[in-house]
């Protein structure tokens, strides 16, 4: 898999001391080749490189790894125009190993009756390779057919494609059983799981890594730093207790050797036990496998790990930098900002003297969430050299977000068009084109923030056509499809929607006739109108410009409600109750797997903690190691309480929006499940109460069942016919001033105080006079219906005492007076009302009598 | 609900009062084809609804265009007999009008109606003897005429409940009565009196504005808020790590790595080892931390290990702990008979390193029922010390975990 096991072949070579067979010839020519084209590869000559591994092909062509680092090599010597081709050669490797592996499997069991235990001489390679192979019942192929790096590079592709998700479920199984890996493969399936679980913001899983890289790094890392309590010291916990004092002594062998050496043949570092793997070790083998030699000025080498050897001054506190800044992105991103903002501290000690940009960014994000905007814009100036176009993008981005808070939305939006159209520029002055251009071009996610701002500077078209080009990346998110469902609805209310004239905000009349044959006809009641509208084709499908469409706003939402009712059953823990299938004893028991990965509840256990110590001859707090456990725990679990609240949230206002769309549309049916579902979410809020009570009532009027639509306004009916205000001011703020609550307890006092109520978390809806004044005018028409005359007019009186300009309030006095037979008193009511638009349809009439 | 010109159209169809009816009717079904008709008609019935709007002989030729063209189908498939017979039985209606609608609904396909609409309206409305007719009741005609009830539609309370959305309002000088005939007099050369209007002007109006649905119960549905921005949905963007592709240093490599820890595991598997063979083992497995993945153990094969090599055994599990099959290990040691050597290994693992606490518990629950049923006095008290030996290191683990 790495050198470890060229080393290795070499080393058998070696001391081969019989006469080798014609086969064991042949292995030995490939191998000498395969290690030539790992050195070519290494020193980037890769187009040698490919030469030699021709060769390769040619003594071993159906061999899928010497495919796959052809693929490897032609990447790197010719860039990569098409990125979903390489991911199918990928695919193709993987799966042509799998195949051996099993055909292997198949001849192993033929085999094994007649090969005896002893075949497994040093000569022949295939035969104990087979028993191998044959007696593992699980992923425990031998290293010919393992595929954990074809599929580590499949999910490298799809993480700088930005498929997260997709990623993700690449990596997750590799994660599960990271034990049998090597450590330099193991290294980058943790870092890279990292990166793709902090982007698709799964906390719980970072935290997973994070403890995973820490315990795996344990002992050593500690040193530097005696200046705090939360130092990753954290070698306490692994199980092997006797095993401490034989790994410290391993280490000290091979850290010297390795500082050393650096070359690529050092199967010392073999000895290493991973219980007590340290940093500088890590990194050394990952100099040995030579991967991440940055070789372009375009690569991000900032804090990298991926440095060549010589400008890299200390490469054990380099990962160590790592760790702390992922602990910063993921301690930003379940917003504990407290203990983000201790860990920066970290961060910054360790980076001193060296480049500290990504540091300073993460501040800046930091200064950014506690709403300290100069600060954040300034650290943000410092942070970036803007004469890339990849970072100007990223800077111009950042201070879009921070001008949003700002309530600059013009300035946000210009910002985010401007970092949109870097970002997309950068891709295509590249060339030839690396994985990493496509995963530092960040249009997709840029343009999703251009889209959120567009549709708040009340742009829906715009934003639209911004979501969807988002969604090629956000589409497993219903937020996404709130979103573009919410395009349309404003779409709809500023009248853009075609064949749909926009609601009015004043009651329209028309003249008709002169004198005594004058008449007033009131115009046409658009909003009671069922629209029957054409379904348009694909969703998001094509490069057609969107459409919206109310219709099309509905399939939006089912797809978000979809997503929100599928996401259930997503977090199974890693290893829980893997029950033996073969175990034919009939009291199967089965239980937790003990092992690192399920999050740990209690660190740091007494006793056995202390011997890890003492033998370690480094005396650490093992309390250290707990708390910044805790502090990690708590904040993923505080997150995860917050995304239950957001998804909630998210749920009200879909449910909602598909009531109104589902009426709109006329599905009266729909409409009314719709609501009610809003109404039986456990923390529906006021407002959304309000809204499923109004849906439902208006919904169960078109059904023709007015008695229990009066039931659900008439749960806001106190005694005396009198309407209580459904919700209260402080419901529209409610959701941000608790998060700033929040953050008072668990992070710190927020800075400047301008974290509540005016910076655009607000619900923007009705006045609680106006949802008033909508309950009367709508127990005004189900009185009506039912025939209550009387009971309606009262509602109508009230409903014009509390919202006289409201035109369908006049509207509806006007409508109780003509059922009434009250013509007069209606004509007086319109009048009296300044809001009424009286359009004259003066044609003249030539002749016509 | 119609256009201006069909509109106009429509006021001189019915203002011809002079010509027959029938040439009415049929210049009607020539003038607007099949698919305006019925909204031409609907516009006549709105106009009807209105007792003032039209003079008597309108009324009377726009009910003979109502009737007519629908009158080759049922009277009951007409869409406006019920309007029409709503009409011919309203007792504050003309007794003219009436009797007229009367005929109409009695004549169709006799010969008795063409010669009802060979005359013309305003010869019909001179000519009309009120003593000649009797006029029956509202249930009497409906039975007569809509007797073929259709199967209702549904149809929504909002709409039953619509009322006629136009609303008289007469623009009359103050202290004028509208409804007095001295607006209407225009002095000969002189000017139309202010408020006097025109009556065909607004009924063409009103032909173009009014529609069939009427005005329904007013209903205030509010429009949904948007969802707040939420934290974090603003996306801040970082300094990526960067990831690229990896060699792979496994092509060609040697696959006979371990092959001799592998021999001597399959040995292991099959009786007790030499101590230098053991040692062996314990030094390569020592050695590199991932040999223990390659040795070619599985779950299936471990109580061989553990009857042959209870030492290798406990060294193997020690190294597999971190393992994601080692749950299958445990579950396979604990399932299987109980042994002296099974109990060592069990014995010797909580000593070494921390077992789930269900583990724990299970084993010795096996324990103690294995003991039950064993005969032989001297197995079982060494079984026991074993037992014994295990659950001192409880305590303190139980309360832990």
């Amino acid at each position: 898999m790495d050198s470890r096991d060229l080393s290795a072949t070499s080393a058998a070579t070696a001391s081969r001391d019989g006469s080798p067979s014609e086969e064991d010839a042949i292995l030995s020519v490939t191998a000498g080749l395969a290690k030539e084209a790992a050195l070519l590869f290494q020193s980037r000559r890769y187009s040698e490189c490919i030469d030699v591994l021709n060769q390769v092909m040619q003594k071993k062509p159906s061999d899928p790894k010497v495919l796959h680092n052809i693929t490897v090599a032609e990447y790197f010597r010719d860039g990569c125009s098409d990125p979903k081709k390489l991911l199918e050669v990928l695919h193709t490797v993987k799966r042509k190993s799998e195949e051996l592996a099993r055909a292997s499997v198949e001849q192993g069991d033929v085999g094994n009756t007649t090969n005896s235990v002893t075949s497994g001489s040093k000569g022949s390679t295939t035969i104990p390779h087979q028993f191998s192979t044959a007696s593992s019942t699980s992923n425990a192929y031998s290293d010919e057919f393992d595929t954990s790096l074809a599929t580590l590079n499949i999910a490298v592709v799809l993480f700088n494609l930005h498929d997260f998700a997709k990623a993700l479920s690449v990596l997750e199984p590799l994660y599960q059983n990271i034990e049998p890996i090597d450590e330099a493969t193991a290294l980058h399936i943790c870092l890279l799981l990292l990166d793709v679980a902090l982007a698709s913001h799964d906390a719980a899983r970072a935290a997973e890594v994070i403890q995973y890289l820490e315990k795996a790094s344990g002992g050593n890392c500690a040193g530097g730093q005696g200046d705090n309590g939360s130092n990753t010291h954290q070698s306490s916990n692994t199980p092997v207790k006797s095993s401490a004092s034989c790994n410290s002594a391993s280490l000290n062998v091979t850290s010297p050797d390795n500082a050393a050496t650096g070359s690529s043949e050092n199967p010392l570092s073999r000895t290493l036990s991973d219980e007590a793997l340290d940093y500088e070790t890590l990194l050394s083998t990952l100099d040995i496998g030579g991967q991440n030699l940055s070789r372009a000025p375009t690569v991000l080498s900032t804090n990298d790990l991926s440095r060549s050897s010589a400008d890299r001054p200390a490469p054990a506190v380099d990962l160590k930098l790592k760790l702390h800044l992922y602990k910063v992105r993921l301690l930003l991103l379940t917003r504990n900002l407290k203990a983000t903002k201790r860990e920066v501290k970290l961060a910054m000690n360790i980076a001193r003297g060296k480049d500290s940009s990504t540091a300073l960014l993460l501040k800046s994000q930091l200064e950014y969430a506690r709403g300290n905007h100069p600060k954040a814009i300034k650290l943000l100036n410092t942070s970036i050299s803007r004469t890339e176009s990849g970072m100007s993008s990223i800077f111009n981005n950042n201070l879009g977000c921070i001008f949003h808070q700002l309530k600059k939305c013009n300035m946000s939006a210009k910002l985010f068009s401007k970092a949109l159209a870097l970002s997309s520029s950068c891709l295509q002055s590249e060339k030839p084109l690396k994985l990493s251009t496509f995963s530092q071009d960040k249009s997709v996610l840029i343009v999703y923030n251009c889209g959120l701002q567009y549709l708040i500077c009340g742009k829906p078209v715009l934003a639209a056509q911004c979501f969807k080009k988002a969604s090629s990346v956000f589409y497993n998110q219903p937020l996404l499809w709130l979103r573009i469902s919410e395009c349309c609805l404003l779409a709809l209310e500023k009248g853009l929607l075609d064949s749909i004239s926009a609601p009015n905000d004043e009651v329209r009349v028309h003249v008709v006739g002169k004198g005594k044959w004058r008449q007033l006809v009131m115009d046409r009641d658009s909003s009671m109108q069922s629209n029957d509208i054409v379904e348009d084709k694909g969703l998001l499908s094509g490069n057609a410009p969107l459409k919206l469409s109310i219709s099309f706003a509905r399939r939006c939402l089912l797809n978000a409600l979809h997503l929100l009712n599928g996401t259930k059953s997503k977090s199974s823990k890693p290893g829980v109750s893997s029950a033996l299938e073969e175990d034919d004893s009939n009291s199967t028991l089965t239980f937790k797997n003990p092992n690192h990965k399920t999050l740990p509840s209690m660190e740091g256990k007494g006793s056995s903690a202390s011997a890890q110590v003492g033998s370690n001859g480094d005396m650490k707090d093992p309390k250290g190691a707990y708390s910044l456990n805790v502090t990690l725990q708590n904040s993923v679990s505080s997150y995860e309480d917050i995304c239950r609240r957001e998804k909630c949230m998210t749920k009200q206002a879909v449910l909602a929006n598909l009531a109104y769309v589902e009426l709109f549309l006329g599905n009266p049916l729909k409409a009314l499940s719709a609501a009610k579902s809003l109404l039986s979410l456990p923390e529906c809020s006021r407002i959304y109460m309000f809204l499923g009570h109004v849906y439902a009532a208006e919904a169960l009027c078109l059904l023709n069942r007015p008695k229990e639509a009066a039931e659900h306004l008439l749960a806001y009916l106190s005694d005396k016919n009198d309407v209580e205000l459904p919700y209260s001011d402080v419901d529209s703020s409610k959701w941000k001033l608790e998060k700033a609550g929040d953050n008072d307890e668990s992070n710190g006092p927020a800075v400047g105080g301008n974290m509540t109520a005016e910076d655009g978390h607000d619900i923007v809806f009705l006045k609680p006079e106006e949802g008033q004044g909508t309950l009367y005018v709508n127990l005004a028409a189900v009185s009506a219906i039912q025939g209550d005359l009387e009971q309606a007019f009262l509602f109508v009186t009230k409903a014009l005492a509390v919202i006289p300009n409201n035109p369908k309030a006049i509207l509806a006095a006007v409508y109780v007076d003509l059922l009434l037979g009250k013509p007069q008193d209606a004509l007086v009511k319109l009048k009296q009302c300044n809001h009424v638009r009286y359009l004259s349809s003066s044609l003249p009439l030539n002749g016509c009598s | 609900m119609i256009g201006t010109q069909d509109s106009k159209e429509l006021l001189s169809l019915i203002n011809a009062d002079q010509r027959p009816l029938d040439e009415i009717v049929s210049d009607f079904i020539s003038i607007f084809k099949p698919s305006l008709q019925f909204k031409a008609c609907c516009s006549l019935a709105l106009l009807l609804e209105d007792k003032k709007m039209l003079k008597l002989t309108q009324r009377l030729i726009a009910f003979a265009i109502l009737h007519h063209s629908y009158s080759s189908q049922q009277p009951s498939a007409n869409p406006f007999i019920s309007f029409i017979v709503n009409v011919a039985s309203d007792d504050s209606a003309d007794k003219v009008e009436r009797a007229f609608i009367l005929q109409l609904l009695g004549s169709t396909g006799t010969s008795n109606g063409r010669e009802l609409l060979k005359q013309s309206a305003a010869d019909y409305a001179k000519g009309f003897d009120p003593s000649v007719h009797v006029f029956p009741q509202r249930e009497q005609l409906q039975k007569q005429y809509c007797d073929i009830v259709q199967p209702e539609p549904y149809s929504c309370l909002f709409r039953n409940k619509a009322v006629r959305k136009a609303l008289p309002d007469p623009d009359v000088p103050r202290g004028c009565d509208a409804n007095s005939a001295e607006l209407d007099y225009v002095p000969p050369g002189g000017k139309p009196r202010v408020g006097s209007g025109d009556r065909d002007e607004a009924a063409v109006e009103l032909m173009q504005n009014l529609s069939l649905e009427g005005m329904n119960p007013q209903w205030i549905r509010p429009v949904p808020p948007k969802l707040p921005i939420q934290d974090g949905e603003l996306i801040w963007l970082n300094h990526d790590n960067s990831h690229e592709l990896l060699w792979d240093y496994g092509m060609c490599a040697d696959t006979s790595r371990g092959a001799a820890i592998r021999d001597l595991i399959a040995k292991a598997l099959k009786g007790p080892l030499a101590p230098a063979q053991q040692e062996q083992i314990l030094v390569e497995l020592a050695s590199d931390p991932k040999l223990v993945y390659h040795c070619g153990l599985t779950p299936r094969k471990l109580p061989e290990l553990v009857e042959h090599n209870p030492l290798i055994a406990v060294q193997v599990l020690i190294k597999l702990m971190n393992s994601a099959e080692i749950a299958d290990y445990l579950t396979v040691l604990v399932n299987m008979d109980m042994s002296l050597h099974s109990m060592e290994v069990v014995n010797r693992l909580t000593t070494e390193v921390d077992l789930p606490t269900e583990f724990v518990h299970m084993y010795i629950t096996n324990c103690i029922s294995s003991c039950e049923n064993i005969k032989d006095r001297s197995d079982l008290s060494e079984l026991c010390f074993l037992g014994v030996a295990i659950v001192p290191f409880n305590p303190c683990k139980v309360p832990l975990v």
